[in-house]
């Protein structure tokens, strides 16, 4: 019966914004009552520690999850890797489509690793004002969910802390948690933290990365996988190592760049970014501007573009076009 | 602005891009023209044939602000492009084009003249009208590479 169950948790916002809080309640509490779905609240999904509660309460869940957080739904996923919370992605009607021609699909990664059978669903906050869309869609997927068997691999990772975690899939205690964080359980302070996330649908283990950061942020596993292996090493603001990262496979959720945070394909959508033409200093020079501000402010010296940085092929074989053609084609470009 | 048959002249295609020779330019495809104690920024024609009608402008700093080099400065956006600015030189910016606030198709109609982007002031060396026309003749291609690039993705 548990395994048929869908397990929805709420990542909260990391603000104290109303509205915000508004529409996280009001999903929370119309689920409340709903007998296929369980329903849960944790902090904010990028801030919680590998040993949070609330890190535990989801590597405990052993059926399908769905995830709403303030966050682009790939940046979702792949925290949740990272932490071990994994699953075959669930397809949301509310997640943008990608494109059908553009925007290749992402194969050259090495993938995430033992992957469960069950589904995780990642959803964006963000996306829509009105919990009634979040709620309509939840419902169906819970649906969907109903008919699938049980999955015996999810309940043999099911783990035993489950019962310390009892509050946080006991409905009646969810929103006394929510309004009170004075309960001594729950309240385990969150900070807001900044480090690199991967997606390994993109990496391709290249360790430029690795080459490129200075800072000791990233290592590698056991079988040689590059790893982000000391989050908190990671400088607040600073994004160099995704501007690095050949397959732009390391995020930066919190990042006021949405190509950066997490966003699929590219956000600049179908006009032509003149940017570099009016003076903007590449990505790469970027990278090592924004690493020589970080060392130097821990006492270092500056690097410039000597260290780590990838030697990249030089511009692509030109291809020959006339000059009246291309200003024909642009003139032609009905944006 | 009238057409003086001492400007230089750069061939994007079949456009004629005017370069007069009465200021300097810098590589990111501004001019910069002497007012009194300070220089008057804009456009120069070949950047705005690239942007093509401008629709939108935002400036991401306040007036008399210090800045860097390569230090953002404000958005643009066209009917074919979009771009954020960035600070041509070391410097100071001081007043923006009050007109362009509301409307800034002056950039496309006038764009040595009524077009004018902002004020600043800096001791950096400019480009002559004749250095500006051969960084225009020495990226030409790749600026068509990139812009035919983007247009394929």
């Amino acid at each position: 019966m548990a395994g048929k169950k869908l397990t929805v948790v709420i990542s909260q916002q990391q603000g104290k914004n109303p509205v915000q809080r508004h529409l996280e309640e009001e999903i929370a509490v119309q689920l409340l009552g709903d007998p296929d779905i369980d329903v849960s609240l944790v902090p904010h999904l990028y801030d919680l520690s590998r040993d949070h509660t609330g890190t535990m309460f989801l590597q405990s869940v052993p059926g399908n999850l769905l995830v709403l957080s303030w966050l682009f739904s790939r940046a979702a996923r792949w925290i949740l890797d990272r932490n071990g919370i994994k699953g075959q992605e669930g397809i949301s009607l509310l997640n943008p489509e990608e494109e059908e021609t553009d925007a290749p699909p992402a194969t050259n990664g090495i993938g995430s690793w033992d992957v469960p059978k069950r589904k995780l669903y990642c959803i964006d906050l963000r996306d829509h004002q009105q919990a009634k869309t979040y709620l309509e869609e939840i419902r169906r997927i819970a649906r969907e969910n109903t008919v699938q068997t049980f999955d015996l691999l999810g309940l043999i990772q099911s783990s035993p802390q489950r019962t310390k975690l009892q509050k946080y899939v006991e409905p009646e205690k969810l929103l006394q948690a929510a309004e009170a964080p004075a309960n001594p359980e729950t309240d385990e302070q969150v900070k807001r933290r900044w480090y690199p996330v991967i997606d390994y649908s993109r990496c391709t283990n290249c360790m430029e990365c690795i080459d490129f950061c200075l800072f000791g942020v990233y290592g590698l596993d056991g079988a040689d996988r590059i790893l982000v292996e000391q989050q908190d090493n990671c400088k607040k603001g600073c994004p160099a190592c995704s501007r690095v990262c050949p397959e732009n496979a390391i995020m930066f959720p919190g990042h006021k760049t949405a190509a950066i945070a997490g966003a699929e394909g590219e956000v600049a959508g179908l006009k032509i970014d003149l940017s570099r033409l009016f003076g903007a200093p590449n990505a790469l020079e970027m990278a090592a501007m924004e690493r020589d501000t970080e060392l130097v402010a821990d006492g270092r010296e500056a690097v410039g573009m000597t260290i780590g940085i990838p030697k990249r092929q030089a511009a692509k074989p030109q291809s020959r076009d006339n000059l009246d053609d291309l200003m024909d084609g642009l003139d032609q470009l009905d944006l | 602005m009238v057409e003086d048959a001492a400007d230089l002249v750069f061939m994007m295609g079949k456009f004629a891009a005017r370069v007069p020779r009465d200021r300097g330019y810098v590589e990111s495809h501004l001019w910069l023209q002497r007012q009194g104690d300070v220089y008057r920024v804009g456009f120069t024609a070949y950047s705005v044939r690239l942007l093509q009608d401008v629709y939108f402008l935002n400036w991401s700093i306040d007036a008399q602000t210090r800045v860097r080099k390569k230090q953002e400065i404000g958005e643009i956006e066209s009917s074919k492009a979009l771009s954020t600015l960035y600070a041509a030189r070391n410097g100071l910016v001081g007043e923006f084009n009050p007109d362009l606030l509301n409307d800034p198709s002056a950039i496309n109609t006038d764009n040595y003249g009524a077009g004018w982007l902002y004020e600043f002031s800096t001791d950096e060396p400019l480009l002559s009208a004749e250095e500006y026309l051969q960084v225009l003749e020495n990226g030409w291609e790749e600026t068509q590479r990139m812009i035919k690039g983007q247009i394929n993705e």
